[in-house]
């Protein structure tokens, strides 16, 4: 187990660099960030300026190390627009967008384990298709029109619902639905099949066949089982609704790290666009990691993969 | 807020059942709060570092600068200045107002307009607004109440800089900067403080910047005194969700709404919709010396032929305002010098077909166009150019990134608008694009006839000359078609019915003058 | 996913289902009719789009912009533009037409190429395993730590977008699911008799991977390749909202319903018509590939 969660590690790290190394150069090749910097009435001579103060002028790879040796150290530099600290901003951020993200997670599962149990509890009944409907129609939305037509009915019409905002917890009701809405239908399917799965395993036979009540068959023998890899599921969609946030944020003036993205993508600030998509990747190795790790603790064939 | 008793019942309900209340946004006339809202983000208050238009808007919420222009009249009259004369080409004398105060308790004098210019003025503050404090050399006290400006050079548009850029912060404002990651002081990290109608109170970066009133404003000034108790600004990224807050009464104020959807509003809530003309206008330019690697723009009859088949009024009159008009010259129509007199090129598809047949394009031709802004009004150009049998593929970037391609030659057509940065002077639009620069669509050094007509009008003092100067360049450009002006745009506001409040073509909504009805 | 999927293959591959066997399941299932039928449909809709579209799809007539559809009750409504026109005064239903054009072209081209790409590295990692399997995982665990939307968008909107670029960047970045299955498939299928057989008779390795392996590993790619195809669809819609979809005056439905956002409000209908067309699009697609599974491995679904 050791050996394994070693190797797991080093494959991690490598994952890691090799993404910092790919942003890093994917966003450089990209434009002169000097220019970008130097905005609408700028002459070369401030454009030069600008490309010498923030150290654009060197080698691409001397500028990579830099960057890769202070982001270690928490440092991700300044943002060119915010002028703070990209680290602080980005702190300042993650909060929100990861309450976002557990809301949403939150509701995906109520949703969804549910439905998933029901399903494969009556396999082909009417609760099945209809769990099966709400899921392919969940998929088949584009997630900002979702989004806006719960403006339409519970802010506008209704006005059940405050649109905007990130004070109360009312403010986060419909981000969580439009967000959470689409890791449903993987999370239900998931479930349905380990259910159906396990259910049909011979210790849950034996475990009727002994004559133990129906639902402490279900929810202490079958559903324990089942949900284990719906666990390694969510917490992968949660590291995915980090970085999948970004329509939703904007929708609903959310103050998270997607709104940040786009924001920072749109003034092409770079130190800002390196730091989060690094950061989001990191959550997702961190994730993939544990979630691996609990698996192959779980299942120690794995191990061996 | 207009929500009816079953509304409040079932918002009740529904928080009651969530455990939570929803928070009343502070919005609106009962709360004495104008909420505003743009779709970008301020994190730095302070109007000399951070250079969007949101903070010019607060600029003049929160600060006064030496002098004011009135709008009606187009003159300058005292603000923090009662009386400036020149002493020479690059030196001006100032009095100043008395008994003005800072919204910190310290009362305003010399010493303050001596320290704010010399530290814009200065290299080492990294102001970000470069352009408006470069012409500023420095500042010395010159008695009690008097202050010496030096300038660098003539500047002849040195007054309405006085009036629109120059905010003045207390003496020593800008000492308490903490050092910033570079170890330079980080001189937009200080709180501001001003003697404007309104007075900084919190600021969380990137979603709000809440204001309030200055009960010490001095009287008689020609800002007024403040009527509305709070000013709020609110980013809101998505226009959709900036509609539902205004109808829902969460904000009072937007503006840059898109025609269809102004129309709409008007109906549809407690809002009141104002169309008013900017100081913007739409072109086309064109790769005039074919650097692009495209060059059908070269011939100056496939030019003319794109003017003659694009449908400008309809355009200005469907997609963009009834304050919009159609424009003719390289300039905006308010601007001094800029004429109508000019070649004009009249909506005539057939004429165009014939232009480009006898161009040698009687089927046509594909090419590049570029744009970065309001996209509907470049897809009804393509929708113009497609009938004549110009099929133009277009690619729609961000504005810098454009900005990058059109200096290197590389935009067979871009379809561009200008704001003159608010300069009512053709140097400040033609004189830019024409003399032989970056922007100039013949490329660096452009067209020498139009660069010297040009540079003439830009030198020239007496004001007949320099028009004769100007419309002869003008005329030259429209007569090569080396752009094609479209037309000056028109700005959709939307706000609450209980606002008085009126737009000025100078897009520096004066909320400092707004009050409730 | 992956171990229905081994399922799946190995059945076909031990005991090949009788076509005729195949059909019936096929035509009774009702997700897979729906799918096959609403997919051909709009499939047909983009072929014979030039014969049956009323109107030239780009040729705007700004005095005659935003007709409602004939069933609104509206003095503007007239069958000459069934679905109404846009704020540009071009026809609803050319544009839909020539739309359903595109969105399919999208989601196709976006799905062949991480096709290609993801079965190329699925099939490599799983058939030699050792270092190469090493490296193709790297590669895919590194792609899956990326955060799709994230990356899209700042690649769109730095590189500038276009019909080419947002394919390219799609099929670039969605193959991920196409090589974790091929892996696992493979592997499992390595161990099979027949391929072993093969290999003893002396079969060359590309006869091996795509004589033996490809075949029997398909019909989970196609469902992958369902999942995908929808993916591409809907992610374009999603740049299309932040402007970084394709270029107008493409009429992709993505596009239409971006361009129709912000009178959602006002004019409802301008955003449900392409809105509905491409809910159904995915929906399609989604049944069929639901109904894929379920005809060619029923055990999956009781």
């Amino acid at each position: 187990m050791l050996a394994y969660v070693v190797r797991r590690l080093g494959v991690a790290v490598l994952v890691a660099l090799t993404v910092s190394a790919l942003t890093f150069s994917m966003i450089y090749l990209s434009g002169d960030p000097a220019v970008a910097l130097a905005g609408e009435a700028a002459t070369q001579a401030d454009i030069e300026s600008i490309r010498q103060y923030y150290g654009y002028d060197r080698p691409i790879i001397v500028q990579y190390f830099d960057w890769l040796g202070r982001a270690l150290q928490g440092d991700f530099g300044q943002s060119h627009y915010l002028r703070a600290p990209v680290a602080e901003v980005i702190f300042e951020r993650l909060p929100t967008t990861m309450l976002l993200g557990a809301l949403a997670l939150a509701f995906a599962l109520a949703l969804s384990i549910p439905l998933g149990v029901l399903a494969a509890i009556r396999p082909n009944s009417l609760i099945d298709r209809a769990a099966l409907t709400l899921a392919v129609v969940g998929q088949a939305m584009p997630s900002f029109w979702f989004a806006l037509t719960l403006v339409l009915w519970f802010g506008i019409t209704w006005r059940l619902l405050p649109i905007t905002g990130s004070d109360s917890w009312a403010n986060f009701v419909m981000p969580a639905i439009a967000l959470g809405y689409y890791v449903t239908p993987a999370v239900m399917r998931l479930t349905r099949a380990g259910m159906l799965e396990v259910l049909a395993a011979d210790y849950i036979r034996t475990a009727r066949a002994k004559g133990l009540r129906p639902h402490t068959v279900l929810f202490k023998h079958a559903l324990r089982n089942a949900i284990i890899p719906v666990v390694a599921l969510a917490a992968v969609q949660f590291g995915f609704m980090l970085g999948g946030s970004i329509v939703i944020e904007t929708i609903f003036a959310i103050n998270g790290l997607g709104y940040l993205a786009w924001e920072s993508i749109q003034r092409a600030d770079l130190p800002m666009m390196q730091a989060i998509v690094l950061v989001l990747s990191l959550f997702y190795i961190v994730l993939t990691l544990v979630a691996d790790l609990l698996n192959a603790w779980l299942d120690p064939r794995l191990r061996t993969a | 807020m207009k929500s009816t008793k079953i509304q409040m019942l079932a918002r009740a309900a529904v928080g009651a059942a969530l455990g939570l209340a929803a928070a009343p946004a502070l919005a609106g006339k009962a709360d004495d709060t104008l909420t505003w809202s743009t779709d970008r983000e301020v994190a730095v208050v302070d109007p000399y570092y951070n250079n969007t238009r949101e903070l010019v808007i607060m600029g003049h919420l929160g600060w006064d600068a030496l002098l004011f222009r009135n709008l009606e009249t187009g003159e300058y009259e005292p603000l923090l200045a009662t009386e400036w004369t020149w002493v020479d080409d690059t030196t001006m004398d100032l009095t100043l107002r008395e008994g003005v105060v800072f919204h910190d308790g310290t009362s305003f004098g010399p010493e303050d307009v001596a320290y704010t210019v010399n530290h814009v003025a200065s290299p080492d503050s990294g102001v970000l607004t470069t352009n408006n404090v470069k012409w500023l050399e420095s500042a010395e006290v010159t008695g009690e109440n008097t202050v010496r400006l030096k300038l660098d050079a003539p500047f002849p548009a040195a007054l309405a800089y006085m009036a629109g850029a120059i905010f003045i912060v207390p003496e020593g404002h800008y000492d308490s900067a903490p050092m910033g990651a570079d170890g330079k002081p980080d001189y937009s990290a200080v709180d501001p403080v001003g003697t404007g109608p309104y007075k900084w109170t919190d600021t969380r970066a990137g979603e709000y910047v809440h204001w309030e009133a200055n009960a010490d404003y001095f009287e008689g000034g020609p800002k007024g005194t403040p009527s509305i108790g709070k000013i709020h600004f609110r980013t809101i990224k998505e226009s959709n969700t900036q509609l539902a807050e205004l109808l829902t009464g969460g904000i009072d104020w937007v503006w840059d709404v898109p025609k269809d959807q102004a129309e709409r509003l008007e109906g549809a809530g407690p809002v009141q919709v104002e169309n008013a003309k900017t100081m913007r206008i739409s072109y086309l330019t064109f790769d005039v010396a074919g650097r692009s690697g495209q060059e059908f723009f070269k011939d100056a009859r496939v030019r003319r032929a794109v003017a003659h088949a694009i449908d400008r009024e309809a355009i200005a009159r469907n997609l963009v305002g009834p304050a919009s008009v159609v424009i003719h010259a390289a300039c905006h129509p308010d601007q001094f010098a800029c004429t109508g007199e000019v070649p004009q090129y009249e909506y005539d598809p057939e004429k165009a077909k014939a232009l480009l047949a006898e161009a040698g394009y009687p089927d046509g031709f594909e090419f590049d166009i570029y744009a970065y802004r309001q996209r509907e009004f470049t897809e009804a150009v393509i929708g113009d150019l497609a009938r004549v049998g110009i099929r133009a593929k277009l690619s729609f970037l961000q504005y810098r990134a454009l900005r990058d391609l059109i200096w290197g030659g590389e935009t067979p057509l871009a379809h561009m608008t200008w704001g003159s940065n608010s300069i009512p002077d053709v140097s400040a639009s033609t004189s830019h694009f024409f003399s032989g620069g970056k922007d100039d669509p013949s490329g660096p050094g452009g067209d020498g006839d139009v660069v010297a007509m040009l540079g003439k009008g830009d030198t020239t003092v007496e004001p007949a000359d320099r028009a004769a100067a100007y419309q002869a360049a003008l005329s030259r450009i429209a007569e090569e078609a080396y752009w094609v002006p479209m037309f000056t745009y028109a700005k959709y506001y939307a706000f609450s019915e209980d606002l008085d409040f009126t737009p000025t073509p100078d897009e520096i909504p004066r909320f400092y003058a707004a009050s409730w009805k | 996913m992956s171990d229905q999927t081994l399922d799946l293959a190995a059945i076909r591959a031990t005991a090949p289902t009788p076509a005729a066997k195949l059909r019936k399941r096929a035509f009774g299932h009702a997700g897979f009719v729906f799918g096959a039928g609403v997919l051909l449909v709009i499939v047909a809709m983009a072929l014979l789009a030039p014969w049956i579209a009323p109107h030239d799809p780009y040729d705007q007539v700004l005095d005659r912009k935003l007709i409602p559809p004939v069933w609104f009750d509206h003095a503007k409504a007239t069958w000459e533009h069934p679905l109404g026109t846009d704020m540009l005064g071009r026809d609803y239903l050319s544009r839909l037409l020539y739309g359903a054009r595109i969105s399919l072209l999208i989601g196709f081209s976006a799905m062949a190429i991480s096709l290609v790409i993801g079965t190329s590295l699925g099939l490599a990692a799983g058939y030699f395993g050792g270092r190469v399997d090493a490296v193709c995982s790297f590669i895919i665990t590194t792609r899956l730590s990326m955060p799709v939307v994230l990356v899209a968008i700042a690649v769109v909107s730095l590189i500038g977008s276009s019909l080419t670029v947002v394919v390219l960047v799609l099929g670039l970045l969605i193959w991920d699911q196409f090589a974790v299955v091929t892996r696992a498939a493979t592997m499992q299928m390595r161990q099979r008799d027949f391929v072993a057989a093969a290999e003893t008779l002396g079969s060359s390795r590309a006869r091996i991977i795509f004589g033996e392996i490809l075949p029997n590993i398909a019909p989970g790619l196609i469902v992958v390749a369902t999942i995908e195809m929808a993916h591409a669809i809907l992610l374009e819609a999603a740049l299309s909202f932040l402007g970084l979809g394709v270029q107008p005056p493409l009429p992709s439905w993505g596009l239409m319903i971006a361009e129709a956002k912000g009178l959602m409000f006002f004019e409802a209908w301008l955003i449900t018509v392409p809105g509905a067309a491409l809910f159904f699009l995915v929906l399609a697609i989604n049944l069929l590939g639901d109904g894929l599974r379920d005809v060619t491995a029923p055990e999956n679904r009781n």
